[in-house]
């Protein structure tokens, strides 16, 4: 499921990415970042930041960088302690 | 499949408007895909106009940005991060956003299958009604792309409006190698483009000539600070050394450009300078 949202991602920017060819104010680009939001966070997570991202990428936000690893909406894989379950997050 | 399922309201929706613009407003097919177009570009207008005044007003950084990109020239992920720090400290950010661009991606998914299957689904209901666009100059418009000649007139200009409107959102700070690729997409997609039906390419080429209309007229209105001046004001203050360091880290000399077109008399020698750049270091806004 993982592979396939990541898939539809990359599918979108060898295509209709590139067909509308804007460059994403913010770095990295939306479509990166929801590559590595899916990835790192998985299908629901992923998609919730990446959602969140592009309501971000809006003209009238500022742009910048801007990584996965730097969000604050979700518990980070790394700071979560061994053995918790998602709900407690 | 999924996909299918999910764009099927909005296929119903763009069949019923276009539907509306043939029988009530009465226009052509051909005509009420190019209103819908424009309709659909009016609707994002106020996005798009922040997005083109915000990539002129880059243009006064365009120095800065410059020796940004020669610090970094070769480590690409950190120059890329760079630059949108300083885009951000700087306020300015002259890259399209990604939002304005997600209502149309459906749109225009939708709009290929509403024109794959008009001729099935749509066109039996009117059967009188014309399919064909410019005094029949395009027979019809469900016919692929590669059916007629006309299609191919209609690639050609979509190449062109294409590439132009490419230009016309290509920014200063963008590398050659980027532009290039960029310039050469419309070209890439040819072989895929030759299977769309007609319709789907007036669709693309009115928005493709809207963006280029929009450039044009956008330039008109608020000319591009021309880049002299500030290249002016950048190289006769500063003795090289001096020009190097605060192009690198600060926003100061970019404020020192804009005062010194409105007042360019001051600055002739060497020697006032100094106290110049001292006192915009402690607060230019409250003394002036």
């Amino acid at each position: 499921m993982r592979h396939l949202a990541v898939g539809l991602v990359r599918l979108y920017r060898v295509t209709l990415g590139l067909l509308f060819a804007g460059r994403c104010k913010y770095h990295p680009s939306c479509s990166q970042y929801a590559i590595d939001a899916l990835e790192e966070y998985g299908v629901v997570r992923g998609s919730v930041l990446s959602l969140w991202r592009l309501l971000r990428c809006n003209p009238w936000s500022h742009g910048g960088v801007d990584h996965v690893h730097d969000q604050r909406l979700f518990r980070s894989h790394e700071a979560r302690p061994a053995g918790r379950t998602r709900r407690s997050t | 499949m999924i996909v299918l399922g999910i764009l099927e309201p909005i296929e119903n929706v763009l069949t019923d408007i276009l539907e509306w613009l043939h029988t009530s407003v009465g226009l052509t097919w051909a005509w009420a895909i190019v209103a819908l177009t424009v309709a659909v570009r009016i609707v994002i207008l106020p996005l798009t106009i922040k997005q083109i005044r915000s990539m002129q007003r880059l243009q006064q950084y365009a120095p800065e940005l410059k020796a940004l990109q020669q610090k970094y020239k070769n480590d690409k992920q950190r120059m890329n991060e760079e630059v949108m720090k300083f885009y951000r400290e700087h306020k300015v950010n002259p890259a399209a956003s990604c939002l304005p661009i997600l209502p149309q991606i459906p749109i225009f998914i939708s709009l290929f299958y509403v024109l794959r299957d008009f001729e099935k689904e749509v066109f039996p209901q009117f059967p009188q009604s014309e399919l064909g666009f410019l005094n029949n100059l395009v027979p019809d418009i469900t016919q692929h792309i590669n059916e007629h000649w006309s299609g191919w007139l209609l690639l050609v200009v979509y190449v062109l409006s294409q590439l132009f409107s490419l230009m016309l959102s290509t920014t200063a700070i963008q590398s050659k190698g980027q532009r290039y690729v960029l310039l050469a997409l419309p070209f890439v997609f040819i072989p895929f483009i030759i299977n769309f039906p007609v319709g789907l390419m007036i669709y693309w080429v009115t928005t493709n000539l809207w963006t280029v209309g929009q450039g044009i007229v956008t330039r008109r209105l608020y000319p591009r600070p021309t880049l002299e001046p500030s290249k002016k004001s950048s190289r006769t203050p500063a003795k090289q050394p001096a020009e190097a360091k605060p192009a690198a880290k600060s926003p100061k000399p970019a404020r020192a450009a804009v005062p010194e077109k409105a007042a360019p008399a001051p600055a002739d020698g060497t020697a006032p300078q100094r106290p110049v750049r001292r006192r915009k270091k402690k607060g230019p806004r409250s003394r002036r």
